[in-house]
């Protein structure tokens, strides 16, 4: 049972309100994912709750018990790093026994020696039991980082972007791993990173955080496909979603901005009919790259900007007056630069913003 | 602007031997892409380019003069760093104007030509704040800026925009590519990131080790990857790279992953690359993209069978962890690219096409692929 709770949160550096009233409820064995920007406030949310960092207000609660006054060690927690805090000299055997050694725990040799194996069985460092740490590679480094955090059996996984300083293929192994790892540890996993791609990819739930605000929480499926503001649409999804500003004109069914104009299908205007539109008919449009397609005709006119050709398929910068929207179409599609194309969007798929507030329009 | 030659170019730092006998021919106007990990030796090419490092041997050549004996600033090059180097008391209008100025250029020729780069690159609104008063973006636009305006014979970057956010490099990605078709530079741009490689280049040279592994077109370094360097250093989600064997029967050529139970058949354009005859001898390596694999939730004749091991969503699409057999140590795992949500549930079964045409395989021992006999 590992429930984490945090109840209004707040953490000043000086003037600045690094963290500022969060309320977070994780599941007890949930791989909960805290995703933002560089000084969004999320790596000194998840020091607070491993009891490195003390908050000026709020409440820290790990399974029912508030914890505000725990020292780091009482906390049971274990923290993984970006940067692999390993004893250089010492074998990767004596790194993982090192937390076990503490006479508060009080564990015969032999008791050690098991939880060893099984923790470096777990992250497949079982060959590198003898070898110094100063030995390994990056990958290997990283895993017997998160080998020591397993072998205290700790009640919460706290991560602080523990791949972020790996190379991009071994960053994307030690995803899974690291994912079907918490499903056979059943722990409870917080973790931290800028990286939309780790966050999608990993979390069961996902909390987004931007200046020491939580903005929005939600499964990966509801991020993507229900963004709550401007700021969540455009940092989760690569290439980033389209956004714009059009005049809606619901008894004609159009919606315009300049050059870029459209007719609104049926369901779009029924939809929009039952959304709080502002009061100057003006919203903010979000459409996916995977949601606009070329046509070969009756769609809206532009212009190929550009053409990057990614192998697995083509993102087109279709440039429409003064606006550029990217489009991922097919890597067999033939586009060159400059050539007049026709484009529509995948209508149900469209996403309304509040222009004055970038907050995503839904029923009331 | 210029061709660019590097001929049998060797260069060592101490007994590290980081460019290994390079050859290179860059056409006038070309963008390309040196790509590799780090200490690959392409920022050392790169600079060798410039005339910030001598090589040891070989030559290099810019527009046919050969260069490799002369001081940078006889090379006729631009050099963009990763990090702004920009003057902070200067304004972007005069840091864009130094160099034309440091030659002594008159005036009203500097305000002509600072003016269209600014325009070029959208910030001519601009150029009256200084560097402190940008964005990253705008920074690193007034630092190619400053590179253009001088109309070198070549451009050279190194990771120019490995330090903005990702939605930046995503545009700056777009601009830096339209720039360089308006003004049809040759440029040679060095990152260790695939994807700006894939997005920009006219040709990629991928280096490893000191050693040029490929040098082609991004389609062709991905579609056919001389190597299972190349092949699993370019396209995300990583390349498939498996133990496979190969049986010939009756029905054709059969193909066997550890775990799986009985072969299937390969295709016509698989089977033949097996025919080419580069290593028959040595162990074969199964190489094919997550999206080349075509995962079916109902049964199909001649597919292999497997489950769902883990399921990784992407928000456009989702990439699957397939277990072929017994999964785990003694079986394989395929990586697969489908459509969000097609497949649900852990452990759930599937069937797996593998694309003809698609399907790769390589020497395991010299890592090479193997080509179709002509």
């Amino acid at each position: 049972m590992a429930r984490v709770s945090l109840t209004g949160l707040t953490k000043r550096y000086g003037a600045v309100r690094a963290v500022n009233g969060l309320t977070l409820d994780i599941r007890d064995r949930e791989f909960f994912v805290l995703l933002g920007p560089t000084g969004a406030g999320k790596s000194t949310t998840l020091r607070c709750i491993a009891g490195l960092d003390q908050p000026e207000e709020g409440d820290i609660a790990i399974a029912g018990t508030r914890v505000n006054d725990w020292s780091a060690a009482q906390r049971d927690v274990a923290l993984v790093f970006q940067q692999y805090s390993l004893y250089p000299n010492y074998t990767v055997r004596e790194n993982l026994a090192f937390p076990l050694k503490s006479k508060l725990r009080n564990l015969s040799p032999q008791r050690i020696e098991e939880r060893v194996a099984k923790a470096a069985a777990t992250v497949r460092i079982t060959h590198l039991l003898d070898r110094r740490t100063d030995r390994l590679s990056g990958g290997e480094m990283q895993r017997v980082s998160i080998g020591r955090a397993i072998v205290r059996e700790p009640r919460v996984f706290l991560m602080d972007e523990p791949l972020s300083n790996l190379d991009a293929k071994l960053r994307e192994l030690l995803r899974a791993e690291l994912k079907g790892l918490q499903q056979r540890l059943e722990t409870t996993l917080i973790f931290v990173t800028h990286d939309q791609v780790e966050a999608m990819t990993m979390g069961d739930r996902i909390g987004v955080v931007n200046k020491g605000e939580l903005i929005q929480v939600g499964t990966p499926d509801e991020i993507y496909n229900a963004p709550k503001n401007t700021f969540v649409a455009s940092f989760v999804g690569a290439p980033a979603i389209n956004l714009f500003d059009v005049s809606l004109d619901l008894a004609a069914g159009t919606a315009r901005d300049g050059a870029l104009g459209f007719a609104l299908e049926a369901g779009t205007r029924a939809r929009l009919g039952e959304l709080p539109v502002p009061g100057d008919r003006c919203v903010r449009v979000g459409v996916r790259p995977e949601d606009v397609k070329l046509v070969a005709e009756g769609g809206i006119g532009g212009t190929i900007y550009g053409a990057e050709h990614h192998g697995v398929e083509i993102i087109a910068i279709i440039q429409v007056g003064s606006h550029m929207l990217r489009a991922t179409i097919p890597a067999d599609s033939n586009v060159t630069v400059n050539q007049p194309v026709q484009f529509s969007f995948t209508q149900d798929r469209l996403h309304f913003f509040d222009p004055h507030t970038g907050e995503r329009l839904s029923r009331r | 602007m210029a061709d660019i030659q590097i001929i049998d170019a060797d260069k060592h730092f101490g007994t590290n031997h980081v460019i290994r006998k390079l050859n290179l021919q860059i056409r006038h106007g070309e963008f390309v892409v040196l790509l590799g990990p780090s200490g690959c030796g392409k920022t050392t090419t790169l600079r060798a380019l410039a005339g910030l490092e001598s090589i040891d041997s070989g030559e290099i050549r810019i527009g046919g003069r050969r260069v490799d004996q002369l001081p940078p600033q006889e090379r006729d090059t631009a050099f963009v760093f990763q990090l702004y180097s920009l003057y902070p008391h200067l304004t972007a209008f005069d840091n864009i104007a130094f160099p034309l100025r440091a030659a002594g250029k008159p005036d009203a020729e500097v305000r002509e030509a600072v003016t269209a780069v600014a325009k070029v690159l959208r910030i001519d609104h601009l150029l009256k704040k200084r560097p402190s008063g940008l964005s990253g973006g705008d920074m690193q636009r007034v630092t190619i800026g400053r590179a253009l305006v001088r109309r070198p014979a070549a451009m050279l970057m190194d990771e120019p925009i490995g330090a903005l956010d990702a939605k930046l490099r995503e545009e700056m990605r777009a601009e830096l590519r339209r720039l360089h078709l308006e003004n049809d530079s040759t440029t040679v741009y060095v990152t260790h990131d695939q994807v700006e490689a894939m997005s920009m280049a006219d040709k990629i040279g991928v280096m490893n080790d000191g050693v040029l592994q490929q040098y082609d077109s991004p389609t062709k370094v991905y579609d056919e990857p001389a190597n299972l360097f190349v092949a699993q250093f370019v396209g995300s989600p990583i390349m498939n790279v498996v133990d496979c064997t190969i049986a010939s029967t009756a029905q054709g050529t059969g193909l066997r992953l550890p775990g799986m139970g009985d072969a299937v058949m390969l295709g016509p354009r698989a089977s033949a690359k097996l025919q080419g005859g580069t290593g028959a001898a040595d162990a074969l390596m199964l190489g094919i993209r997550p999206e080349a694999i075509a995962v079916s939730r109902a049964p199909v004749a001649g597919a292999i069978a497997a489950h769902v091991h883990l399921v990784e969503p992407m928000g456009a699409y989702d990439i699957v962890d397939i277990a072929t057999g017994a999964g785990g140590e003694n079986g394989t795992t395929l990586r697969a690219r489908t459509a969000s949500q097609f497949v649900r549930a852990q452990g759930d079964p599937v069937w797996l096409s593998l694309d003809d045409a698609r399907t790769h395989f390589f020497n395991k021992r010299s890592g090479e692929l193997l080509r179709a006999a002509a």
